[in-house]
């Protein structure tokens, strides 16, 4: 059934795609691309947490596939990868047992950054966003250890804990706001404000919601709509977050 | 002097932060500089434009402009996927601060301030996302032709 396994293929690839974080359009033609190589005629459809690849035998028999997306993060690295091995298919088509192993190592041999270079980055995120925002020193060296709390919560516990989704961006923004009023109550930052958004940036989903308008401008209008909401509701986890230890720490 | 160091430091702290986001979406190697100078570079344009006409929708449409041209060249030479450059690039010009304030006045029952805060960082947003697509799409579209031609 050598059509079923060029489904799967396209459709792991594709999936692949998706949990890197890669734009709708880019998992949609990667797999098109993928599946047109191989001499097939493919439909595919994605939205954000769904991917769908249909397609038909010469012997006019549909088939489809679809994969559900759990939630995710970016990974540029894994995106790189899938990218490259779907262009290297598409030039190259190798024989199809070989193009499936290919396809089935994606997600094993990747390079990822060990924690501890996670954590600088959020560490460095958070200080220097609070600069940018117009923090001194002080308030730096205070957002930086907060940071270094949101991404302890984010990274190490909340997985153990099974917290994810609201209730991880709610605790998250918590835990950043009640550090912020933690070092400017013992003296060590001096501008609460800055200190508090300049941690909030590494949870904040602005990037989320630029994304989803680049979805809508783009024409993929569900999935604009589906990561606008999203972008709202992770604004008002962070709201209630803050709020929550603002009460509490008064 | 002054007015150097109030444009260049930011667009230092932009940098930097930049690299720290390049961290945490797990890219590796000379590409994290590279996102971090785009984000250096979109902030200048911000501030630059922001000088001269005044606002932050419009400087945001010219940012967005400058980084996804900056980006899209950068993937061209490196030959990869331009997602990873224009998002981390993107961030410091992105309105999180502003979504943020819209909630804490929605919370503390300031409606009219909440509602003028969401639709000005919908704007900023929306501003980002068409500049960062129009300047894509039309190096798109040329810079296949330009390099057909040095081909030939």
């Amino acid at each position: 059934m050598e059509y079923d396994d060029l489904l799967n293929m396209g459709t792991e690839l594709g999936y692949q795609l998706m949990y890197s974080g890669a734009e709708i359009y880019r998992v949609e033609e990667s797999v098109n691309r993928l599946l047109t190589a191989y001499g097939l005629q493919p439909q595919v459809f994605a939205i954000p947490n769904c991917l769908i690849v249909s397609l038909n035998t010469p012997s006019g028999h549909p088939i489809t596939s679809m994969r559900r997306i759990p939630s995710h993060g970016t990974d540029i690295e894994l995106l790189e990868a899938c990218n490259d091995l779907c262009r290297r298919l598409c030039r190259e088509v190798p024989p199809l047992e070989e193009a499936k192993e290919l396809v089935r190592r994606l997600g094993e041999g990747h390079r990822a950054h060990p924690t501890w270079v996670l954590l600088m980055g959020y560490v460095v995120a958070a200080a220097f966003f609070a600069a940018f925002f117009g923090g001194n020193f002080r308030d730096m060296v205070s957002a930086g250890l907060c940071g270094l709390g949101v991404g302890l919560w984010t990274l190490c516990l909340s997985k153990p804990l099974r917290v994810a989704g609201f209730f991880q961006t709610l605790i998250g923004a918590a835990i950043a706001s009640l550090l912020s009023l933690l070092f400017t109550g013992i003296g060590l930052g001096v501008n609460l404000n800055y200190i508090t958004i300049g941690t909030l940036m590494v949870l904040v989903p602005g990037m989320a919601l630029t994304n989803a308008m680049r979805e809508i401008v783009n024409g993929d209008i569900i999935s604009g709509i589906n990561r606008a909401s999203e972008a709202i509701l992770t604004a008002a986890a962070i709201s209630l977050g803050v709020i929550l230890s603002l009460t509490m720490g008064m | 002097m002054e007015q150097i160091t109030a444009i260049l430091l930011p667009c230092l702290w932009s940098f930097i932060a930049c690299v720290g986001f390049g961290l945490v979406f797990n890219i590796h190697g000379f590409g994290v500089l590279i996102c971090g100078f785009g984000g250096a570079l979109g902030w200048l344009t911000y501030l630059l434009s922001q000088r001269a006409m005044g606002g932050d929708v419009v400087p945001a449409f010219f940012a967005a402009v400058v980084i996804a041209i900056y980006a899209e060249t950068m993937a061209r030479i490196r030959r990869c996927p331009v997602t990873g450059y224009l998002q981390v690039a993107l961030l410091p010009l992105v309105p999180g601060a502003g979504i943020y304030n819209a909630m804490r006045y929605c919370v503390a029952s300031e409606t009219d301030l909440f509602i003028s805060t969401l639709l000005h960082t919908f704007g900023v947003a929306a501003a980002l996302a068409i500049g960062a697509m129009l300047s894509s799409t039309v190096l798109r579209i040329i810079l296949p032709r330009l390099s057909g031609k040095a081909g030939k």
